[in-house]
């Protein structure tokens, strides 16, 4: 029962077949085999840094046991976007200057593409109240709030446009 | 391209085609991605990691301490104690100087005899797993006797307290006297004396300390980590016994400094462990440890006697600043220093008298932190303001207006204002941009608050800060900077890319800058004091100027034009005087390097200097320059609960030239937050020494929820000493945002709150002191 | 990095409640873990077998039955703060699901969670004790009924016995134009363990009280109920006098100590602002949805 077993998770697409042991979080099992784009910042869930997509929910991984993940899909900030086809919300932030230390923003990203997905015109509200579990100690938050509201305009025109 | 200094103008003398705009950071798309490594995401095979054995009291004699079982359990390496280490293996220095060392600030790297503080290191463990390292540290057991502590500053400047580390308690102590403040106090139409407190603050940066250290094939010492100052490679080379061109420190992109990664945190920590291992070493700390490693925001007791004219006018000044250093000095005594320096703030104050001491005691360390000194006296003489106002009938704005102190004006310390002092313009266009005034009611109060500064930027000149970079053009036209400067998030190697671009015409995309490795790139200095633009700007612009040079003497030569008709733009070498001439960059370039110009240059940038204060009168000049603006706030207070809601929030400063508006901004509205922070809801807190707010459930930092409408103004007077008149940013846009909260406050309810953070009890007791008359008047 | 432990992830309840009977030692209930974790790697949670609760997709539910709510025990914090039903029938339920924690908190806690964790400070209890809510444990020997107020017996203590879950959580719904409000002060606006909270309940007839819950949270051992302040009001007009005399009530019901957050003064003090607030705000009417900790209006 203490020993290791091998559990599946398809993250950004891809499945995984990992090796992991009761007491191993989603934040070590993901970090430990090549995501390291999924960060750490307090291992108790006060900080946002380690969220992802799981089936479809923003969690923290550092709060999620592995075992508990299995068979579940995951979504980091890679499989939102990358550098050949990113997201509205990455680009947003790049132009905005939303982004400095950067520690934060693969977790608030996830938060924030969760938001827009269910909520394709959020307000100011909205958005804070989908951050609030995210820290950012460098940008005071304002810039990553029009980068959101930016993408959001982005993604409703482009739904227009394809009807 | 012609720059003169200009004097307080809006017009601009040279034209920028890359500098002032809001360009793409070079690091942003990276870190949109994902893609961008920081030093707790590096491996390598066949690493151990490193876990810290740790001191579960702030004082005490070590007995004992029995590693016995430690080192026995299997897949343990290394285990380290202060016995296993030379009496050498102290830490000392002042982060990133080439070689000034004072007194005290020897730090064992290892606790022996005495426990100090909370949490000191005793052990450090190499093993073969995470799990095995953790286990490892709680076989290690050790013996303790009592030794008292003392855990109030005042109380340990008293004859009698428990000496801390050394023969006093005194870590460091200045005094100003300038002019006569008895003959000022005479001529006061009015004395106002106030004490304010304000806490300890924990830097909070996301990303806790971390890295990865091994030992390679050259026998050199590699340590890659998060860190503000590369530096440190020489306290690492002298602990070890092992020469300095044998440590190479590199800087990872850093998640998150402001001063809490300038001192080193965990570089002995890997370097010790990677030597006695001959493997690889991982370290990184939890949360919770990042807490107790690092030294925090030293906390200030602030005495102010004010006199005053009816008109408003500061007659004579007298302050007392007492602040507490941890058991260890590290960076005490120049944080003393800066609070010193910016006693009397922005203010002409001809009569003077500072008097300032740094205590020992056995609380948590005390080091760096962003305003450093300064704006924790800010709080105190813009609180002070506002009381002078209050009692006078004037405005906060006017009250301001009649002290500032103006170019030309000697400082605290008699050194000259050389600069543009924009105040008053920063101060009205702050107070402006809060707009309409929100209604409150019968229960809810609103309030305004102002505040204004003076931060230096640049190091203590004693110092003799220089900082070197490297620029250097490719055939193709691309360029390389090579600068070791640290990036710790406000686009400190972004802007160097910015820099050389802007000099030798390239769009920015085509300039990459080396950075952070103290080897391979020239020694840049540390990531703080507001110095990276100044000093690394300046260095990088003065390379890139020369390679600038070279190739327009080459291009001079081919199109028969003297130098200065040729603009160097948009990829393009052109005579101004004749656009025909004129062809691409890289052409340039290779028609160059195929003729032996040189394509390179290696620049020093040299600070001002000076050869320190007056120990009698506090008189001499510090800093190279200094910053000024101001921030506004309109508050929304509940009298029945106490809650305190920041509405809107604006700080408008004038940085001389940006570099990049975006960035600038970033800095303002980011130190806006973390003002709001230290005014509001962030409190280190310690009962006898020992840390009872450990994570970030009990040490609140502001939330998403917590953002108010923010605002920043950039004014450009161009009079800075960095690169294109350019001054620094970093701690400025900081420096004045709690006190205009706590003004705010204070002018929503009618009485003041005195001790920082601002919690909605404080403000209910104050209402209850009000109520019952037992505020004191003036 | 966590201890050692064993973890069993049964697939339906009954098999749930076996391993929770049949396994030797000290074995908990595993929910979201929100609380569990953090301890475990903190060194405050003892128990070294959990029983994961996470593939019972049965207990995650919001229905109506019988006049009563009845909300899953598994249902998340974020499922109450996303239901429509929620907001309607129970306005300051819904309320303290939006004051909890952050969204990734939210989205993985559960409401058996924050009941079974048994914190003072527990956002969810409040509200639930102001709507008579009684809780459903199941074990292998079968289920049992108690009240919500008999179940948190003290400090992190409650009635649950070992091979108990909690499967179910249902109150009467409230009678039409019943004002739910609920207030959460803390010492920063988002994410934060309250410095006190306060849940009200008021139904009026006629300017007459008919049915009145006053609960406050992070002011004594366990969440508690102004029981003296709700018998003063049963029956009468409210007036602003009684009102203060309510309040007065409810803060006497308190026994607040000090602690990192907040004086005990300030927590009396803050008891009766709220209380009497939120009795005024009642008395003015239904239509308002539960207010939350955000608002700065008196």
């Amino acid at each position: 029962m203490e020993t290791s077993k091998a559990i599946k998770l398809k993250v950004n697409g891809k499945q995984l077949e990992l090796l992991a042991a009761p007491n191993s979080t989603l934040l070590e099992i993901l970090r430990n085999n090549g995501h390291v784009e999924v960060k750490c910042g307090c291992e108790k869930g006060d900080c946002g840094a380690c969220a992802v997509i799981l089936d479809g929910e923003a969690v923290d991984s550092c709060l999620t046991l592995a075992w508990i993940a299995d068979g579940s899909e995951v979504q980091t900030v890679k499989g939102i976007g990358t550098e050949a086809t990113p997201h509205p919300l990455q680009t947003a932030f790049i132009e905005e200057g939303s982004v400095q230390c950067g520690y934060c923003i693969p977790g608030i990203i996830v938060a924030a593409k969760v938001l827009l997905d269910e909520n394709p015109d959020p307000t100011d509200s909205d958005i804070r109240v989908a951050l609030s579990g995210n820290l950012c100690r460098c940008t005071g938050y304002t810039r990553i709030f029009s980068a959101i509201h930016k993408a959001a305009q982005v993604m409703r025109e482009g739904a227009q446009k394809n009807g | 391209m012609v720059e003169t200094v200009p004097t307080a103008t809006n017009s601009p003398n040279v034209q920028l085609h890359q500098v002032g705009k809001p360009l793409i950071r070079t690091d942003a798309p990276n870190k949109a991605y994902g893609n961008t490594l920081y030093a707790g995401d590096l491996m390598m095979p066949g690493m151990l990691y490193a876990k810290v054995f740790r001191a579960d009291r702030p004082s005490a004699l070590i007995v004992k301490v029995d590693t016995a079982r430690a080192r026995a359990l299997e897949g343990v390496r290394c285990v380290l104690t202060a016995w296993d280490l030379p009496d050498r293996l102290v830490v000392t220095d002042i982060p990133g100087q080439t070689g000034g060392k004072t007194k005290n600030t020897a730090q064992p790297i290892l606790a022996k005899e005495r426990v100090r503080f909370f949490n000191e290191p005793i052990a450090l463990i190499a093993a073969d797993s995470e799990e095995i390292a953790a286990s490892a540290r709680d076989l290690i057991e050790v013996e303790y006797a009592p030794f008292p502590g003392v855990f109030d500053r005042a109380e340990a400047l008293t004859a009698g307290a428990p000496l801390v580390d050394g023969d006093a308690n005194v870590v460091a102590a200045y005094k100003i006297r300038k002019g006569d403040t008895e003959r000022g106090f005479e001529e006061a139409d009015l004395v106002i004396e106030n004490s304010f407190r304000t806490q300890v603050q924990e830097q909070a940066f996301l990303e806790p300390e971390a890295g990865l250290a091994w030992m390679d094939d050259k026998n050199v010492l590699n340590i890659k980590v998060s860190t503000q100052v590369v530096e440190h490679f020489r306290a690492i080379a002298d602990a070890l016994g092992i020469p300095h061109n044998r440590v190479h420190i590199e800087a990872m992109y850093v998640g998150g400094g402001f001063g809490g990664k300038e001192g080193l945190t965990i570089e002995m920590m890997l370097a010790l462990l990677a030597y006695n291992t001959r493997k690889p070493v991982r370290l990184v700390l939890t949360r919770e440890e990042s807490f107790v490693n690092h030294g925090n925001r030293h906390p200030f007791t602030l005495h102010y006697r004010s006199g005053v004219k009816k008109d408003g006018r500061i007659t004579a000044m007298e302050v007392r600043l007492i602040a507490d250093s941890g058991a260890y000095s590290k960076l005490s005594p120049y944080v003393l220093l800066y609070a010193t320096v910016g006693a009397p703030g922005p203010y002409k104050v001809d009569n003077l008298k500072v008097d300032s001491v740094v205590a020992a005691t056995n609380n948590l360390s005390t080091c760096a932190f962003r305003g450093f000194g300064t704006m924790q006296a800010c709080v105190a003489y813009e609180g002070q303001m506002d009381e002078i106002a209050k009692s006078l009938g004037l405005t906060p704005l006017e009250v301001r207006q009649k002290n500032f102190i103006h170019t030309g004006d000697k400082n605290a310390t008699g050194q000259k204002i050389e600069s543009a002092v924009w105040s008053e313009q920063c101060a009205i266009q702050a107070l402006e941009a809060l707009g309409e005034r929100a209604k409150g009611n019968d229960v809810v109060k609103i309030g305004r608050g102002l505040a204004c500064y003076q931060q230096s930027y640049g190091r203590i000149r004693w110092f003799k800060d220089s900082s070197e970079a490297w620029v250097g053009i490719e055939v193709d036209g691309t360029v390389i900077v090579r600068c070791a400067v640290t990036d710790i998030g406000a686009g400190q190697s972004s802007s160097l890319a910015q820099i050389a671009a802007e000099v030798l015409g390239v769009p920015m995309e085509k300039v990459v800058t080396y950075f952070g490795d103290c080897t391979l790139n020239p020694l840049a200095g540390t990531s703080s004091a507001s110095r990276a633009l100044y000093m690394t700007g300046n260095a990088t612009k003065m390379a890139a100027t020369k390679v600038r040079d070279n190739l327009l003497e080459w291009a001079g030569r081919h199109f028969q034009v003297p130098p200065d008709d040729l603009q160097l733009v948009e990829f393009r070498v052109t005579a101004i005087s004749d656009p025909a001439r004129s062809m691409p960059i890289d052409e340039l370039a290779r028609r160059c390097a195929a003729d032996g110009v040189h394509r390179h240059h290696l620049a020093m940038f040299k600070a001002p200097t000076s050869e320190g204060l007056d120990p009698e009168t506090g008189q001499g000049e510090v800093f190279p320059d200094f910053t000024y603006g101001a921030h506004a706030c309109e508050v929304a207070v509940d009298t029945e609960t106490g809650e305190v809601t920041v509405l809107k929030s604006v700080g408008a400063h004038d940085v001389g030239q940006s570099l990049n508006p975006q960035s600038v901004a970033g800095q303002i509205e980011g130190s806006a937050l973390m003002g709001q922070g230290f005014a509001l809801c962030e409190e280190i807190i310690q009962r006898n020494g020992v840390l009872v707010t450990p994570s970030f459930s009990e040490y609140l930092i502001p939330t998403s929820e917590d953002v108010p409408e923010t605002k920043a103004i950039i004014l450009e007077s161009r009079s800075g000493l960095g690169p294109f008149g350019s001054k620094g940013m970093g701690e400025p846009a900081f420096a004045p945002v709690a006190a205009s909260i706590a003004n705010a406050v204070a002018d929503a309810i009618g009485v003041r709150i005195f001790e920082l953070p601002i919690t909605s009890e404080k403000v209910i007791n104050a209402l209850a002191r009000k109520a019952s008359g037992q505020v004191k008047m003036h | 990095m966590l201890p050692r432990f064993e973890l069993y992830q049964p697939t339906t309840l009954p098999e749930a409640l076996g391993m929770l009977s049949e396994t030797g030692g000290n074995v908990r209930p595993f929910a979201g873990g929100t609380n569990l974790i953090p301890d475990l790697r903190g060194g405050r949670e003892q128990a070294r077998k959990f029983v994961s609760l996470a593939g019972l997709d049965d207990l995650r539910f919001t229905r109506f039955a019988n006049g009563r709510v009845e909300i899953g025990s598994l249902t998340t914090v974020s499922d109450l703060h996303r239901s429509h039903e929620v907001l309607r029938n129970a306005p300051a339920l819904h309320a303290s699901a939006t004051a909890f924690a952050g969204h990734m908190v939210r989205c993985t806690a559960t409401i058996a969670g924050n009941i079974c964790y048994g914190s003072p400070s527990a956002d969810l209890l409040p509200p639930l004790l102001s709507l008579d809510a009684n809780v459903t444990l199941a074990s292998a020997a079968g289920l049992r009924i108690l009240p919500l107020s008999r179940f948190n017996l003290g400090y992190k203590q409650t009635a649950l016995k070992p091979g108990e879950m909690m499967t179910q959580i249902s109150w009467p719904q409230p009678a039409r134009g019943t004002v739910q409000l609920f207030y959460k002060l803390g010492l920063r606006k988002g994410d934060a363990i309250s410095v006190i909270s306060a849940a009200v309940s008021l139904t009026l007839k006629q300017m007459v009280c008919t049915h009145a819950r006053i609960a406050l949270g992070s002011v004594a051992a366990t969440v508690v109920r102004a029981e003296r302040a709700e018998a003063l009001l049963l029956g009468r007009e409210l007036t602003e006098k009684l009102i203060g005399e309510a309040a007065e009530l409810a803060a006497d019901a308190s026994a607040p100590i000090d602690d990192l957050r907040a004086s005990k003064e300030y927590r009396l003090h803050t008891a009766r602002v709220l209380v009497r607030r939120l009795l005024r705000q009642a008395a003015e009417g239904p239509g308002e949805a539960g207010s939350t900790r955000r608002s700065t209006e008196g």
